[in-house]
């Protein structure tokens, strides 16, 4: 089974991070590590092969100025091999331009399963990977805490506000994963070692067939989060269980 | 006569060519391990330890007893190699002696002396194995696990070697064939003479015959026994404390593998995996353990009922080293390649992660084996190799990679601990400003620990007190990977390392402070290897200094008891052992008292290793044991330098319920304590808030 992992660089989150002045968007000039959140996709790929019996686990990104230390990490998990979009024409591409983008490189390995996270953890829109499914033509589920491959059929538990949903849906499809559905691996030596060598196909837009030009979707203007309230502060003076158990009813959540 | 030669020289080629067989098998086998590079620390350093370890009996003279009779036993052996000298004359020429000495009387004495001496030392180790007999005591016996019927056995040879001595000394006495006769001197032959003089000349000349015989076949058995048990160690430990590390396999770890991608192919194999990756050191280190069990009495896994003890993992690589014998022997690659690893089978997983690296083993140890190194290397192989470890590590493994800290808090919030100061600290973005004497090493838990911030601000105020300079890297410091590396993370360590050390040059430090004994540790003696070579104190040590200097005169803020814990990287790892105690000492109010398990013989708070960053799910928890004993003193605080040890024994006594009553504190605090209160003197103001 080949399954398509996305994974996103991104700058590292402990960082001090800037925006770019003019258009508002992430600077991700400098070195950029694989997002945490695309650890699980890649692991639960991993196992997945692995329990289909065999087939190649590939790695999808777009990232500028060629960057892979990111993608280095995941092929130190185990996965096969990686293709990376990287085009100065992207630079600060909407959400739908780098769903086309990686719907496109997607195609060229044909996979029977598609991998991503919810959402990356420094853009946040989340909507990258419905995307994908919709413009390859493919079914998605998202929200997956478990994922497990029957016969031509993907079982996904889905997880929601009450508790999750079951779903059943015939391959090949999209399925995003949330951070739990598996423990990621910490690569071994070995596995560092032989990512050195393993292939990273890097192609542009145009070798994509994307046309690029002026994204459909800009940031006007960025403001500070509001600063959040100091919370109350209740030293227990023999009476804090019944203070706490209060504070949950007023919350309606007992 | 001629029979008497005919058997005695029949004996003695039947044992010495078993002996010797088996000696060469050995010699083949312990030489087949991998080289081990280390740098050559010359006959002066090896001289010395054979002088005072082996000669001296140092380490086992620790404990008083069991010492005094090894201390015996052992000089009994070398002294009665002359005996064998005169046993053998005997076969030949029944008035041998020895030329020239033969016939002093201070050799007669000395060798009746020890002859007793050896005696009275089999009763003292009758007594202590009775008294500490496993099948009894359990896992409270030191032997528990050793081959105790085997040490039964050589007890019961080396009485059989003494008697059958005397009672043909005896009776050379009597037959007149005695080198000291009528010698009041030789006094234990001369008395069991009197004994057998009785049965007349004839049944003595006899009982001179078959007991001269019985000794000569009592000692060429006893030399094939040797080689064959644990008894090995007579022959072995002189060559094994000749080549071990000195001053001793403590502090830095021994090995530190090249890892640069360039140098290294695919096949490279790092740490150990399979017996054959021991270096011959290791593997002479396994065939002379005693099985004596002092490494498995004090250790911090195997006392709190976990499933390590260091004797138990030595006796398991040797016995796996045997049984791998002709494997190694044989150098085929393909058998080597199919062989098992050592764990989970041989090793098991639990006994390989228990381990603190507190180094009470090694520090016990009479015949200088190192422990610590080869544990660690069997961790780098599961680590970097299989990628086999205790799941929850992987989250401060990779907090260390990308964040740069185990908590994974990141490099931003490195200077929130300074905002407690009512001065500022310098900190360094291009290179130390001039005038600055220190670059005070925070560490990861001194800048991000809530109890680890508040030892950082004590140290930083006293320091700022008593008019010392110093700096910080802020952002740029980063974890010293002591931590990766204890667990055998040596790829992630030396990423680390590495970096820091250009950090550390860039900046131009010279002198480093550092409140953790394991960032002391790592940068003062392992970042050398790696090219980084920087003059590096503990604040203890610093402390010390500026109080016996007079430039910190702690007030008389405090006064009650305080019990000193030793850190493992302070005090056994460093031998920092009187500064901190000296820093207490100069606190006009502090009455200090010791734990039983003090200074060489500290007890691990449980966090090292990076034990800090496992679960503690088996037996008692290490803290816990350690902070019963803390409390036991009476103290009401329990004082300490290291923040890893502050954390465990702080989060025991908080569990302890004594949280109200006993304070877990750094000595710069207890110092900053005694300054607060009014009573400080007024040519020395405070200048510390209180809200830490
Ligand atoms: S280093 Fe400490 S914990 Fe590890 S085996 Fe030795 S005594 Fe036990
Ligand atoms: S390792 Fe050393 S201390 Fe431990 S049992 Fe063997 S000889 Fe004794």
């Amino acid at each position: 089974m080949n399954v398509v992992v996305c994974v996103k660089q991104i700058p590292d989150p402990a960082a001090p991070q800037s925006l770019e002045p003019g258009t508002h968007t992430l600077d991700r000039s400098g070195k950029l590590i694989l997002d945490d959140s695309d650890a699980y996709g890649v692991e639960m790929a991993l196992q997945l092969a692995e329990q289909a019996g065999g087939g190649d686990v590939t790695l999808v990104s777009m990232a500028p100025n060629g960057e892979t230390s990111g993608l280095r990490t995941a092929l130190a998990m185990g996965a096969a091999s990686a293709v990376l979009v990287s085009d100065d024409a992207l630079k600060g591409a909407d959400a739908l331009t780098t769903a086309k983008v990686l719907a496109a490189a997607i195609k060229k390995s044909n996979p029977d399963l598609i991998l991503t996270a919810t959402e990356s953890s420094d853009g946040y829109t989340g909507t990258v990977p419905v995307q994908i499914a919709e413009l390859l033509g493919l079914p998605s589920i998202t929200f997956a805490k478990s994922v497990v491959i029957e016969g031509g059929n993907v079982k996904v538990q889905r997880q929601t506000e009450s508790g999750y949903d079951d779903v059943v849906a015939p391959l090949p499809l999209l399925v995003t994963v949330t951070a739990g559905v598996v423990e990621p691996r910490y690569p071994s030596f070995k596995g560092i070692m032989a990512a050195k060598s393993k292939p990273v196909e890097t192609v542009t837009a145009s070798d994509l067939g994307i046309a690029t030009g002026a994204a459909g979707q800009e940031i006007t203007s960025v403001v500070d989060a509001e600063a959040r309230a100091a919370g109350e502060i209740v030293v227990d003076d023999g009476d804090g269980a019944q203070r706490i158990v209060a504070f949950l009813e007023e919350l309606k959540l007992v | 006569m001629v029979g008497r030669i005919v058997i005695g020289l029949a004996i003695t080629i039947v044992c010495f060519a078993v002996a010797g067989r088996r000696f060469f098998w050995l010699s083949r086998l312990i030489r087949s391990g991998a080289p081990a590079k280390r740098p050559y620390q010359g006959l002066r350093k090896a001289a010395e330890a054979e002088v005072v370890e082996v000669a001296g009996q140092k380490k086992l003279l620790q404990w008083t007893i069991p010492g005094l009779a090894h201390f015996f036993t052992m000089w009994g052996f070398t002294v009665l190699l002359l005996t064998i000298i005169e046993a053998y004359g005997a076969l030949f020429n029944q008035n041998f002696a020895i030329p020239f000495i033969g016939h002093w009387s201070a050799v007669g004495f000395l060798e009746d002396f020890f002859s007793v001496a050896v005696l009275v030392s089999l009763l003292v180790f009758t007594g202590i194995r009775i008294k500490n007999a496993p099948a009894r005591k359990q896992r409270q016996s030191r032997f528990y696990g050793s081959h105790t019927g085997a040490a039964w056995l050589v007890l019961m040879m080396i009485a059989l070697v003494i008697i059958t001595l005397l009672i043909y000394r005896a009776a050379q006495e009597n037959t007149g064939h005695f080198p000291f006769q009528g010698d009041w001197w030789a006094f234990a032959s001369l008395g069991v003479a009197k004994v057998l003089a009785p049965l007349g000349t004839g049944v003595n000349s006899v009982i001179e015959n078959v007991a001269l015989l019985a000794n000569i076949a009592v000692i060429t058995g006893f030399l094939v026994f040797v080689s064959y048990s644990k008894h090995l160690h007579i022959f072995l430990a002189p060559i094994n404390v000749g080549t071990s590390r000195r001053p001793r396999a403590l502090g830095g770890l021994d090995k530190t593998p090249d890892m640069d991608m360039e140098n290294i192919s695919e096949d490279t194999v790092f740490g150990v995996g399979k017996i054959e990756d021991f270096t011959w050191k290791q593997m002479l280190d396994f065939s002379t353990c005693t099985e004596c069990g002092r490494c498995q009495s004090v250790c911090p896994a195997w006392t709190t009922d976990k499933p390590l003890s260091p004797k138990l993992l030595i006796m398991g690589l040797r016995d796996n080293m045997f049984a791998s014998a002709d494997r190694l022997l044989s150098k085929d690659s393909g058998e080597a390649a199919e062989a098992e690893t050592l764990v989970p089978t041989v090793i098991d997983p639990d006994v390989l992660w228990s381990c603190t690296t507190c180094g009470s083993c090694v520090e016990q140890c009479p015949v200088d084996i190192e422990h610590v190194d080869a544990i660690v290397d069997m961790r780098r192989y599961e680590v970097l190799m299989e990628s086999r470890f205790p799941q929850e590590a992987n989250l401060f493994l990779r907090n260390i990679e990308n964040q740069g800290d185990p908590w994974g808090l990141g490099g931003a919030k490195r200077l929130e601990w300074t905002e407690a100061l009512d001065f500022d600290v310098p900190v360094v973005t291009s290179s130390i400003p001039d005038g600055v004497e220190y670059l005070y090493w925070v560490g990861c838990a001194g800048a991000l620990d809530d109890r680890g911030k508040k030892q950082a601000q004590a140290t930083a105020r006293m320091l700022h007190r008593a008019g010392v300079t110093f700096a910080v890297l802020g952002p740029k410091e980063s974890c010293t990977g002591d931590p990766a590396r204890r667990f055998g993370n040596e790829y992630l360590f030396q990423e680390v390392a590495k970096a820091n050390i250009e950090t550390l040059k860039e900046v131009g430090a010279v002198k480093i402070v550092a409140t953790c004994p394991h960032c002391f540790n790592t940068i003062k003696n392992e970042y050398p290897a790696l090219g980084g070579e920087f003059e590096v104190i503990h604040h203890a040590e610093l402390l010390a200094h500026l109080v016996n200097n007079g430039k910190l005169v702690p007030g008389g803020g405090y006064s009650g008891t305080v019990t000193y814990h030793d850190p493992c990287y302070l005090g056994r790892h460093n031998r920092v052992f009187d500064e901190p105690r000296d820093v207490i000492d100069a606190i006009p109010g502090a009455k200090q008292v010791e734990m039983g398990r003090c200074r060489e013989k500290g007890f691990c708070c449980g966090a090292g290793g990076a034990r800090m960053w496992m679960e503690e799910n088996i037996g008692k928890r290490v803290n816990m044991d350690r902070t019963d004993e803390a409390l036991g003193t009476g103290a009401d605080i329990v004082s300490t330098a290291c923040p890893f040890c502050m954390i465990m024994l702080d989060d025991a006594v908080q569990a302890s319920g004594k949280g109200d009553e006993v304070r877990v504190m750094d000595i710069s605090q207890l110092v900053e304590e005694s300054l607060l209160s009014g009573s400080a003197p007024s040519s020395a103001p405070a200048n510390a808030s209180d809200d830490a």
